[in-house]
């Protein structure tokens, strides 16, 4: 297993440098950084212009910088900013905290209840409840997330007018001033995390629910089930014991999967909520043709991803004995 | 408004509010019960803006705390640098620099009487300048604010002494000869090389006064090195140091700033405990925070959407009122067809500005009118109406046909032929992607030059100055911001080869009578000059202003002294007297 990991990651290598080279290519072309300067009244010195350009190495040759950018990572330099003061490498760092906090709880409460609903819409199949789940699915797998989430917040303010109190909030992860002792503190996070997280779990929660369903429909179906029951196993016994153990296999693997691809949806609830995480500073660098910021992103985001994929590759072999690597 | 309970009744509350949640189930209360007049705090603000919803310091509570939205985070704390010039920044150092002039919310400037006894001309030749700092002010470490902090500014700032410092602007400090101090430090001289008429705007607020003995720890302010390592010093860390009503207290990138009163502050003590600034990067989502009142106070950009919100939050008040940024309409001079000013001319003249003006920010209020001036706000000293006698602007299309038909132009087939006898090309008009209200006024552009048988394409950049600076347009929408202090932009904007130039205007007479207004020391003559030169562009017809842009400010009615204002200084140019009312 060990070889093949390895053998993973150095194919990895090529993929990495490729992606990031287009990357680059293609975030220098997009624009200049400079251009900020320019519909300023009144604009700034030919001077503050020029050393603003040789400091983003603006005077270097595109292949140049590429290979700078690149031998810099080795040394963990991340390249400039186009906000000077912007330590890159710890910003992003810090930012992905703020995101795959945000995302690990969206995770776990959509597992929950997507393993929750799939199991009893399919031991109910074709029931009221199956087809009560089986909407509630596909009207969120339908619902656009800024919408959702708007929503949300408006539920919460009509929550907190309801009850008279400040409980729910829409903006941010914690307030930035709390009175009282440390339980006080806990639940103003608690009351800054409802929001954002459910609304990033339901949409996680539409998909993985169909999936629960389907795995769990086909192991309901199968010779050994039907023999466990024959040989006069408890009804409960045989769903958590034999049943659901199997059917927990493809959702594993579509989680891990499904990782990368619930931190850049993350971007939008960052957005409407308001937590500055790695989508929110995605955005900003666009916005401000921060080449090396792009970067950074991608290059923390591709190692996510590389690696989530590999784990999601071993934990397929280990769950399930009959698939092993050579 | 929201009180706060027992700590076991929020937990139960916080269960019973994410159950409710996730059965998606809505009260559908909308909260306000419409009892009582609320949303009334800024009814005096039209008529007098200065001082509407003002309150006298024993009608406030002593303490409280008011947290603002602030759209963009804090990346560079040297407001005079060109990276730390951000507008949002400047707000929040609004209460802890200290500078020379101020803008008031009637878009006029005022001296800032808490640093200055007085500022005056006192020499015309060479012009020279004496201000005489207050004798109790002093930096909250207890060093006195003296000529020596605003010499450390004027040598970061004049190019020469540190051609290194990345300064946002040198205008103005370019000039200065010699910057000294008498009388312990408390007189400062200051000696142009040549006149400035707008010297106000040397180390006004939006280019505050740093501490000079800070400086000096962080680089020998005699050298061009120490001077630069000073000022990137300032940029990089947040100041510890204060000379106004706050102090900083905390800031955490990307989420907030929190001010606490500056025990050392000479003028009237603050009230407030605390003002937080929170970071939130997209105006959408400041109305439900304020709704929900995790901020009280917000100042976005107003989109139609936002305003009806906001109008609809009970016990807020909002108000719209009219800035110092207005859009217009620019040529390109370098398209060879639009080189003839007939035809220019024309097509301003079938642009109906009332029209796009009722189309666009005319949804959400009534106070905007067209715009008469490439110079002046009509709230300003030396507004004068110079669009007007042109008939620019108007959309009157007879009169626009004839001005060509006079040329020699023809329309046939609805398609306009030049006195050459050739077709006028298809033209751009460009504006900012994601803009609405400039995408919508384009298209108006563009179906009233089709009346004239002019094609115009719409299509929108995402890089405004670049495409400025390569000249990829025909017709530019774009804004400027009028500064209080005209002189020295207009040169910038309007003289043949300046920077600001892009569409590349060139007339003699605007050279000459711009740059002599720029090199008065006397202000009424300098703005008959700017007047004069702007009749001659109207008549040009390069660039057509529109309208006046709106601003928005909304805040619960329980806040006192917080009003509107509209200039680069922001709602919170007095922040130091804002207040929670009693009772």
């Amino acid at each position: 297993m060990l070889a093949y990991s390895l053998r993973r990651l150095l194919i990895s290598v090529p993929i990495f440098i490729a992606s990031t080279f287009v990357v680059f290519l293609m975030a220098v072309l997009s624009g200049n950084p400079l251009n900020k300067f320019l519909a300023i009244s009144p604009p700034p010195p030919p001077q503050t212009i020029e050393a603003e350009r040789i400091r983003l190495h603006l005077d270097q040759p595109i292949f140049e910088r590429y290979w700078n950018w690149l031998t810099g990572l080795f040394r963990g330099d991340f390249g400039p900013s186009t906000e000077s003061t912007l330590d890159i490498g710890t910003e992003v760092i810090n930012r992905y905290g703020v995101t795959l906090r945000l995302v690990f709880l969206a995770m776990l409460l959509a597992l929950i209840l997507a393993i929750v609903a799939g199991v009893v819409s399919a031991v109910k199949q074709y029931s009221g409840v199956d087809y009560t789940l089986t909407f509630v699915g596909f009207l969120f797998l339908a619902m656009p997330t800024f919408w959702f989430a708007i929503l949300l917040k408006e539920a919460g303010i009509n929550f907190n007018n309801a009850v008279g109190e400040q409980v729910l909030y829409t903006i941010g992860d914690s307030s930035v001033y709390v009175a009282g002792g440390a339980w006080d503190k806990v639940l103003d996070i608690a009351g800054h995390m409802i929001l954002p997280t459910v609304s990033l779990a339901l949409l996680s929660f539409a998909a993985w629910s169909r999936f629960q369903r389907a795995a769990m429909l086909e192991v309901l179906g199968s010779d050994y089930v039907r023999l466990a029951r024959a040989k006069g196993l408890r009804r409960g016994q045989v769903m958590r014991k034999h049943a659901l153990r199997t059917a927990l296999i493809p959702l594993t693997t579509v989680t891990a999967l499904d990782l990368g691809s619930i931190i850049s949806g993350a971007v939008v609830t960052e957005k409407v909520f308001q937590w500055q995480g790695a989508g929110t500073f995605l955005l900003d660098a666009i916005s401000r043709d921060d080449v090396y910021a792009i970067m950074a992103w991608l290059v923390i985001s591709a190692t996510v991803i590389i690696v989530l994929n590999l784990v999601a590759d071993l934990l397929y072999g280990v769950l399930d004995p009959r698939i092993r690597y050579a | 408004m929201l009180r706060s309970k027992s700590g076991a009744a929020r937990a139960a509350a916080l269960v019973a509010g994410a159950a409710l949640v996730l059965s998606a189930c809505s009260g559908g209360d909308g909260g306000g019960d419409g009892s009582g007049q609320t949303g009334q705090i800024f009814a005096e603000c039209d008529a007098n803006p200065n001082e509407c919803n003002s309150s006298p310091a024993d009608q406030l509570q002593d303490g409280g705390q008011v947290t603002m939205a602030l759209e963009k985070d804090i990346a560079n704390w040297n407001l005079n640098s060109s990276e730390g010039n951000v507008f949002e920044s400047g707000m929040a150092l609004k209460g802890v620099l200290p500078s020379t002039y101020l803008s008031n919310p009637d878009l006029k400037f005022t001296m800032n009487e808490d640093l200055l006894e007085s500022a005056e001309q006192t020499n015309t030749d060479p012009q020279t300048i004496v201000y005489k700092i207050k004798q109790e002010a002093v930096w909250s470490d207890g060093t006195p604010v003296s000529a020596e902090d605003f010499i450390y500014v004027w040598k970061t700032q004049n190019g020469k002494d540190c051609p290194e410092c990345a300064v946002a602007t040198t205008a103005g400090y370019d000039q200065v000869r010699t910057v000294e101090g008498s009388d312990n430090g408390k007189t400062v001289t200051v000696t142009y090389d040549k006149p400035f008429t707008d010297w106000q705007q040397l180390w006004e607020s939006g280019q505050p006064i740093y501490p000079a003995h800070i400086a000096k720890e962080h680089g020998d302010l005699n050298t061009p090195e120490g001077l630069k390592s000073a000022f990137d010093w300032f940029g990089a860390n947040v100041p510890t140091y204060s000379a106004g009503p706050y102090k900083i207290e905390n800031f955490e990138k990307n989420r907030s700033l929190t001010l606490v009163p500056n025990e050392r502050w000479w003028g009237d003590k603050p009230k407030l405990e605390r003002v937080i600034f929170r970071i939130i990067t997209d105006a959408a989502q400041e109305p439900t925070a304020l709704q929900n009142n995790e901020v009280q106070v917000i100042y976005p950009q107003p989109q139609v959407d936002l305003v009806n919100q906001v109008r609809n939050i009970p016990n807020v008040s909002s108000y719209v009122g009219l800035g110092l940024t207005w859009e217009h309409f620019d040529f390109n001079l370098d398209n060879e067809v639009l080189k003839d000013k007939a035809l220019r001319q024309a097509l301003f003249t079938v642009v109906d500005r009332q029209a796009l003006i009722d189309g666009t920010v005319g949804q959400f209020t009534d106070k905007v009118e067209p715009l008469n001036s490439n110079n002046f706000m009509p709230q300003q000293e030396g507004y004068e109406d110079v669009i007007s006698e042109t008939g620019q602007g108007t959309g009157d299309v007879e009169a626009a046909k004839k001005i060509l038909t006079d040329a020699g132009y023809k329309i046939e087939n609805n398609r306009l032929i030049d006195p050459d006898g050739q077709p006028i090309p298809e033209m751009s008009v460009r504006y900012t992607t994601g803009n609405q209200i400039r995408q919508d006024s384009s298209e108006l552009f563009a179906q009233a030059a089709k009346q004239l048988g002019v094609t115009v394409n719409v299509s929108p950049t995402d890089d405004l100055g670049g495409t400025l600076e390569s000249g990829e347009y025909d017709i530019m929408l774009f804004a400027w911001v009028a500064s209080p202090y005209p002189f020295a932009n207009a040169v910038q904007n309007w003289t043949t080869g300046q920077g600001n130039n892009f569409g590349n205007y060139s007339n003699p007479d605007v050279d000459r009578l711009l740059n002599e207004a720029a090199a008065e020391t006397d202000r009424q003559d300098a703005l008959g000059k700017v007047n004069e030169a702007n009749r001659i562009m109207a008549e040009d017809a390069y660039v057509l202003p529109l309208y006046q842009k709106p601003t928005f400010i909304a805040a619960y009615d329980n806040l006192a002294n917080v009003r509107n204002n509209s200039t680069l200084d922001g709602p919170v140019y007095n922040i130091g007297e804002w207040g929670v009312r009693a009772g």
